[in-house]
């Protein structure tokens, strides 16, 4: 299929990018990087995250006030039958200025062509669900699937790509709940539904589709390490046979999910660690913490402020040691300082956020915060 | 495409000769992995732990350890983490200062929370403050603007400025300002007005004066952010509602403005937001109705098609480089 982002200038933003991490660590020069932008060039319009947000905020409103707009002209009977010719209409109105936008305005994932594309995608399915109102749920993924998958070869948007493997696994787990054999074993089913899509997403489907992969293997690498979470497992049995009692029951090989909760994380973080993986190291230290969390839930035998504290001197005095022991690279690792003012701009301000309430008198506030946010929260 | 493909291109175009190329594909084979964020949000969350951790422990064994016992420790934690920050500490500069320890920035915020700790324990056990709960708060205030300051810390003088706010009885914080604060209160959108400008005109002079420029981010992020939303409370309940509207959009003319200056946009965003939102509501109320039912179908369309417009062309308008 033809894509509508211009693939030579994707690559060369990236030969760009890298040529301008080889400049900070002085592998080229100043000239030689003039030189590669100028035989690379590529002219997307790509406005800051602040800019990206007011365009996307602005394209929705302008674009809700279209459809109302439109609907206008079929004020007189309000039947599901005008809805859905309404809705094609705007879908066509959004998918034509989607078009324009990134073919005229040379747009690259800038807010506006994000908006049009979900608005789209949005007023092209509500006559599909208008028009079929008794499908099963699995069937209705289906349908959200494909069209999903249409616009994520096409667009390459990693919300659309997230909404497509969502429907994917919802239409699995549906089929596999709907069926008395497999519904005992639906947590395996979900680790190897999730380890199917984790080898296929491994290969390189080229850079054009880089961050719609990244986010399908980080739902990948989640759903796989939930459907072997004891506490996942545990409570959604219960959930799912309607059992109404305070404490979930025990649940069959018990033993096995106390094991996939304690490995998964690690060997996530190891292979993550091993292979230079950001994605892998983040969602081991992730699942990482909702693991402690599983143990505390069911072992609660010391109680939580002792936890609290073990907790935080051992990750205190952990890190230090890891800084100190990494300042100079070891097996691959360093602790090298990247760049990103403006994230320590807003640190600054989640750490306020957290820290900073005062004592107000009457009512007493340790400030501590609270310690939610389970796992790495700041910098990300 | 690989290091190695865009390496052999620009070999064969010419940009680099072969010996820097080998070198490159060395530094990409060698380079390391840094975890120094990774390692950073841990310390963080070790830091959130132990702190609530001990808050809790003291909370429930307020009866059976010794006050005193308690107070001494905090006291001494607090003193241990000074004697650390001052024996690494940089000479003061108006500039910004790179501290080459390591650990003094964690350990500025975690004598800061600590100071609030033992602060709140001798209110809450001795009234220390009795009902004066202004000084307690005023307090770490000015000790927070100091210590950031001195320390050279965004994160402290954000502690600084919440306090500063808390000491009006306001919520500053840019996640709760609208949840937090009630607008309904007398005195309360006048009070935010006054102090969030006050804080903007901070902003304004340090980086004029160039006394810690750095830190205008911090002081307009949220002095702009208090403001309006207080001038927009004050649009939609109070009355003269063409002062607040002029205030209102006095302040987001500026934040546009100011984005020319600063290097991040997020000020511009703060001001089209705010100033849409003031500039449609003041519409809808001074504008007679005969012309308002003529306008209302287009309004939302058109003017969000402008602020498109607008936002595309940015950089030229406001002749912005980056």
């Amino acid at each position: 299929m033809k894509k509508p982002y211009n693939e030579t200038w994707i690559i060369n933003l990236n030969i760009q990018n890298i040529s301008q991490s080889w400049l900070k660590k002085n592998l080229i020069t100043l000239k030689q990087l003039e030189q590669i932008t100028t035989d690379f060039p590529e002219s997307f319009y790509k406005p800051g995250i602040f800019v990206k947000t007011g365009l996307f905020l602005f394209t929705i409103l302008a674009g809700s006030f279209f459809s109302g707009f439109i609907s206008l002209f079929f004020l007189e009977n309000s039947t599901d039958k005008i809805f859905t010719v309404i809705s094609i209409v705007c879908a066509i109105c959004y998918f034509f200025a989607l078009e324009y936008a990134i073919k005229d305005r040379k747009l690259f994932h800038s807010g506006i062509d994000n908006a049009l594309l979900y608005m789209a995608a949005v007023a092209a399915l509500v006559p599909v669900f208008l028009t079929f109102d008794h499908l099963k749920i699995w069937q209705y993924c289906l349908i959200v699937l494909i069209v999903n998958s249409f616009l994520v070869i096409r667009y390459a948007d990693i919300l659309i790509a997230f909404i497509s493997v969502a429907a994917l696994y919802v239409m699995f787990a549906n089929i596999i709940l709907a069926s008395p054999q497999l519904k005992p074993i639906l947590p395996f089913c979900l680790m190897l539904i999730s380890a199917i899509i984790y080898f296929l997403n491994q290969a390189d489907y080229g850079l054009y589709y880089k961050n719609c992969q990244l986010v399908i293997k980080t739902v990948a690498l989640m759903v796989f390490y939930l459907g072997g979470n004891y506490y996942v497992v545990r409570e959604g049995n219960a959930l799912l046979a309607d059992l109404l009692t305070p404490i979930a029951p025990q649940i069959p090989f018990s033993a096995l999910f106390y094991i996939l909760t304690t490995t998964i994380p690690l060997t996530y973080i190891y292979f993550g660690l091993k292979n230079k993986d950001r994605i892998l190291l983040i969602t081991g230290l992730l699942t990482t913490a909702f693991s402690a969390f599983t143990y505390r839930y069911y072992f609660d035998i010391i109680p939580m402020e002792i936890i609290l504290i073990l907790a935080g001197f051992v990750l205190i005095i952990l890190t230090i040691s890891c800084i100190y022991y990494f300042k100079t690279a070891r097996f691959g690792l360093s602790d090298e300082k990247s760049e990103g003012q403006n994230i320590a701009n807003l640190e600054a301000l989640l750490i306020a956020h957290q820290f900073g309430q005062a004592p107000t008198g009457d009512h007493l506030n340790f400030g501590g915060g609270d310690f939610g946010g389970g796992g790495a929260g700041n910098s990300y | 495409m690989t290091t190695k493909s865009i390496l052999e291109s620009f070999t064969q175009k010419g940009i680099l000769p072969e010996e820097q190329a080998v070198l490159i594909t060395e530094y990409e084979r060698t380079k390391s992995f840094s975890i120094h964020r990774e390692l950073r949000a841990i310390l963080y969350l070790g830091i959130t732990l132990l702190t609530t951790g001990l808050g809790i422990l003291i909370y429930k064994n307020i009866d059976t350890i010794g006050h005193q016992a308690i107070i001494a420790l905090i006291a001494a934690s607090i003193i241990a983490c000074f004697y650390h920050l001052f024996k690494n500490r940089q000479p003061f500069s108006r500039g910004m200062v790179i501290n080459t320890d390591q650990f003094s920035e964690y350990i500025l915020i975690l004598a800061c929370t600590l100071f609030l700790t033992l602060e709140g324990y001798l209110q809450y056990q001795y009234q220390f403050f009795g009902t004066r709960y202004g000084i307690a708060i005023f307090i770490p205030t000015v000790l927070f603007f100091f210590l950031a300051y001195r320390f050279d810390n965004k994160a402290v003088l954000s502690m600084g400025i919440t306090g500063l706010a808390s000491w009006l009885g306001l919520t500053i914080s840019p996640l709760s300002v609208l949840e937090k604060n009630d607008f309904t209160a007398p005195g309360i959108i006048i009070t935010g007005i006054v102090l969030g400008i006050a804080l903007v005109v901070i902003s304004w002079l340090s980086e004029k004066n160039d006394i810690k420029s750095h830190f205008g981010f911090t002081y307009m992020l949220l002095g702009g952010n208090l403001a309006a939303i207080s001038g927009l409370a004050g649009l939609f309940n109070n009355d003269p509602k063409i002062i607040y509207f002029l205030i209102t959009a006095a302040l987001c003319t500026f934040l546009i403005q100011n984005a020319r200056k600063t290097q991040s946009l997020i000020f511009l965003l703060m001001g089209v937001i705010y100033g849409y939102i003031a500039v449609t509501y003041a519409a809808f109320v001074f504008l007679p109705d005969s012309v308002l039912a003529a306008l209302s179908i287009f309004y939302f369309l058109f003017t969000s098609l402008g602020v498109l417009f607008f936002l595309l062309n940015v950089k030229k308008i406001l002749g912005l480089k980056k």
